[in-house]
């Protein structure tokens, strides 16, 4: 236990953060597919369009 | 020039009081991080987008402080911490803190931080407050503050999720973060089940002891992860538990012609005094504070229940109000001052002091259900504001009735006569009001 008070309290977030990093890339993936598929037969804007959107006018954030 | 107790940590600046307004050092150890926030447009581009308190360069006192720069903030009238705010409230700082680190990538920079303290809320919205976070992107490193982020932010949210809303408490105790493996024995078995939880919480909780290599980490990796954290901390919600406060004003025996009647008279015993900010305590979901929505008053609605603090908070966001700010405080525990020396971080009733303090439908409260004695109460509302409005609601009202039916009766000093002695210590009365009702008084008191 005591050994545990000198590791730094980040170490094993590289590992943690590369491992989610690579999940969740592949899953943005096949919903970056699923959405555009989506808004070509909706012709509804995606929410990764309306970000983008708000990020060039600078618009203020909405939560 | 008073350095501030909260900022003893930061090497790249603290803060400091002058004239009753707050400055910051910026020290030559954050100039090239400070430049490229500034040169690189992201500042302006954070303020704009209401995500980053603005702050302006303030030359004259540089020399005074031996720094390298020195600048002065939007000033914030009214500062909350995490164990009061509602799980919306929690989850929006959150979405606050993860934003501004999505948006820095673009311009080369991070987050270095990711706590609670940083986010304040402004114009009944969540901004980064820290002026001194970001620093530039080491390329190729994971994100620091990607630890702390889970332990400060989606810890509490899970517990609150899964456990209870009213586990926010615990944030209190554990004002670094509440740690993983803490976190990870307090969830249901059922949390595992999802994929963020697992990947967030419980894998790493396996993994972290042991040593790895590290290899490069891409900037578009890090997006990744940020926007996985978005979608993640979007999806929570609290479980709905009813409470005893919930439609107080709706759903009650005294309906709406009392209200109506008794939101007259307390705005004309208002109006009969000037004041900037006023704290109404008791607030429930806001019903009185509404009066001054959207005017030039700051108002501070406190209450004990979160379910009320929640759904006022939701309705300050969605009706853009911006004069309201909605904070969950228990009068018999309030936020003491807390972390490093204890003096780390005011308590709650230091951040309170107001013009007004509005006591509506409280007293009998803290009274009859937690002993306390009316002079406390005076006493206690004494030190907050120079004027008083408070309710008294006699023994025979039928609130004070269910309050008593399944307890002896041992309050034979709760009455109005008690009370008006009690203010008599203390208090001037300016103005007094009975309402129809016939059990209840309204009194507007000023500080002897």
């Amino acid at each position: 236990m005591l050994s545990l008070l000198y590791i730094d309290p980040g170490s094993g977030s590289f590992l943690i953060q590369a491992i989610i990093a690579a999940v969740l890339g592949g899953w943005f993936i096949i919903k970056g597919y699923w959405a555009r598929l989506k808004s070509f037969f909706t012709g509804k804007q995606g929410a990764e369009e309306k970000d983008k959107k708000a990020k060039e006018s600078e618009e203020e954030i909405e939560y | 020039m008073q350095i501030l107790n909260a900022s003893f940590k930061d090497r790249s600046g603290y803060v400091f009081k002058h004239n009753n307004e707050y400055y910051r050092t910026v020290q030559a150890i954050y100039q090239s991080h400070y430049e490229q926030l500034l040169g690189s447009g992201l500042k302006d581009y954070l303020c704009k987008r209401k995500l980053f308190l603005p702050f302006e360069e303030s030359e004259e006192l540089v020399a005074q402080t031996s720094s390298w720069k020195v600048i002065k903030p939007v000033q914030l009238t009214q500062i909350s911490y995490a164990s009061e705010w509602s799980f919306e409230m929690y989850k929006d700082a959150a979405l606050c803190t993860l934003h501004n680190c999505i948006e820095a990538l673009d311009y080369d920079m991070v987050l270095k931080d990711a706590n609670t303290y940083n986010i304040q809320f402004v114009e009944g919205k969540p901004i980064l407050i820290d002026s001194l976070s970001f620093e530039k992107n080491n390329e190729g490193k994971p994100w620091i503050a990607y630890r702390q982020f889970i332990e400060q932010f989606v810890c509490p949210l899970l517990l609150m999720k899964y456990n209870h809303h009213a586990l926010q408490k615990i944030t209190l105790s554990y004002p670094n973060g509440i740690p993983i493996n803490v976190c990870k024995t307090l969830l249901p078995s059922k949390a595992k089940l999802n994929p963020n939880v697992y990947l967030h919480i419980f894998l790493p909780s396996s993994k972290e002891s042991k040593p790895t290599k590290e290899s490069h980490f891409s900037k578009q990796k890090m997006t990744t992860l940020l926007k996985g954290l978005v979608g993640f901390v979007k999806k929570l919600e609290v479980k709905k538990e009813k409470s005893i406060w919930d439609d107080y004003y709706t759903h009650t025996i005294l309906g709406n012609q009392y209200f109506d009647e008794k939101q007259v008279a307390v705005k004309s015993m208002l109006d009969q005094i000037s004041f900037n900010k006023l704290v109404d305590y008791g607030a429930n979901d806001g019903a009185f504070s509404m009066l001054y929505a959207n005017s030039s008053k700051e108002i501070v609605s406190a209450d004990i229940d979160y379910n009320c603090i929640n759904r006022l908070y939701k309705k300050v966001k969605t009706e853009k109000i911006k004069n309201i700010h909605p904070i969950v405080l228990d009068l018999t525990s309030p936020t003491p001052s807390f972390g490093w020396a204890a003096h780390e971080r005011d308590s709650i009733f230091k951040r309170l002091q107001s013009d007004v303090s509005l006591c509506l439908a409280l007293v009998h409260h803290l009274a009859i259900q937690y002993n306390v004695p009316l002079s406390s109460v005076l006493e206690l509302m004494h030190k907050q504001s120079e004027y008083l409005l408070i309710e008294f609601v006699e023994k025979k009202d039928e609130k004070v009735q269910f309050l008593l039916k399944n307890r002896e009766d041992v309050f034979d000093q709760y009455d109005i006569i008690n009370f008006e002695l009690e203010i008599d210590k203390l208090y001037t009365i300016l103005d007094k009001k009975m309402l129809r009702l016939g059990s209840r008084t309204l009194y507007l008191l000023k500080r002897k």
